[in-house]
């Protein structure tokens, strides 16, 4: 039996760079679904993916990427999708490296392969903010759940069945990236990363800008490891 | 100023409160996005009690002449400031709610009757 695999594009505000970025996807990974999540975006975000015939599902309040992607799991899991990958809207990630992501989740039976910038530090590596706080996450998980994870925060993740349960039944609002890799190794489920390449952001604004949310972040982050540590 | 008593039950009653705070996170009860800032005047207060210099020094500052004052008084600071960006919180989630219902409602009427919504209805035919 064929499996199933979809690809999750939370969507906040996206209306620059969401055509490429999904057509890219349909263009290198033909064998996958896909699914754009519109967390009630303010621009024509909605509009430009209907207009380009893109599967779109529409959230009547915007709930933060940690929302919007729990909704892609959520449809993942009730259809019987064996495989999902959460991948963002602005085609920062490169669909081409889906086929290795596969094939290393399949092959070593891992519930989460993780595309991480810094195996190979190549391509666009991020700002110098963010770089540190990507370290810290890599040494925190290291010394509390034994495994170090390079890219914590990578939004290029593949998933398995077994993850999409879990996040389904829980997932964190804001900054959900290294909270949950970390409920996964909890649960002793098998997290690999691979080395890929990722692109500067096109149009857009991150979420995650300045000195005050970086502190916020840093902290609740930091916090919320903890915290699932202790569950 | 306290008696060394005083400031272990002091202590002790805040160590109990942040095992308890961290706790219902832990068990998801709470979200840890609102409890942050619990946790940080916990946090404050546990200093504080620890070091009661630094508290006559923050009264020197602000030009409070009891330490004991400025301590209602910031605490009166720090709880309404709690207070108030929970009734932000609030009416963001009670109008989202209310969207959200709406738009179930909706959703679920449209599936119900897909070909009779209330635009298909001829009033002329349903005249005659």
């Amino acid at each position: 039996m064929k499996t199933k695999k979809i690809v999750i594009i939370p969507a906040y505000n996206e209306e620059d760079g969401i055509v490429r970025a999904v057509n890219e996807i349909r263009r290198l990974a033909p064998d996958y679904d896909h699914l754009v999540i519109n967390d009630c975006s303010k621009d024509a975000t909605l509009e430009v993916c209907r207009r380009n015939g893109f599967h779109v599902a529409t959230l009547p309040i915007n709930l933060g990427i940690g929302g919007a992607v729990q909704t892609g799991y959520r449809y993942a899991l009730k259809n019987g999708y064996d495989i999902a990958v959460q991948m963002d809207g602005d085609a920062q990630h490169d669909a081409s490296f889906l086929k290795a992501m596969e094939k290393t989740l399949l092959e070593e039976n891992c519930d989460m392969v993780i595309g991480s910038r810094f195996i190979e530090k190549e391509g666009f590596q991020s700002s110098g903010l963010r770089r540190i706080g990507i370290q810290w996450f890599s040494m925190v998980t290291r010394i509390l759940f034994g495994q170090r994870i390079t890219d914590a925060t990578s939004g290029m993740r593949m998933c398995s069945r077994n993850a999409m349960e879990l996040f389904v039944k829980d997932y964190p609002r804001d900054y959900p990236e290294p909270e949950t890799v970390c409920r996964l190794l909890r649960h002793h489920l098998k997290v690999k990363e691979i080395p890929v390449v990722m692109r500067e952001r096109e149009g857009g604004v991150s979420s995650i800008s300045s000195l005050r949310s970086s502190a916020y972040y840093m902290i609740k982050v930091t916090l919320a490891i903890l915290i699932e540590r202790l569950r | 100023m306290l008696s060394i008593r005083a400031r272990i039950l002091i202590i002790g009653g805040l160590l109990v409160l942040m095992t308890v705070i961290i706790n219902m996170v832990r068990r998801r009860t709470l979200e840890l996005k609102y409890v942050l800032a619990w946790l940080l005047g916990d946090i404050l207060l546990i200093l504080f009690a620890l070091f009661p210099g630094m508290m006559m020094w923050l009264a020197r500052i602000l030009g409070i002449y009891s330490p004991v004052n400025m301590i209602f008084f910031l605490g009166f600071i720090f709880l309404a400031g709690i207070v108030f960006s929970l009734t932000v919180a609030l009416s963001r989630l009670s109008s989202g709610q209310r969207r959200v219902a709406q738009e179930t409602a909706l959703w679920e009427y449209e599936r119900e009757y897909p070909k009779e919504t209330a635009k298909d209805i001829d009033y002329e035919e349903q005249a005659n």
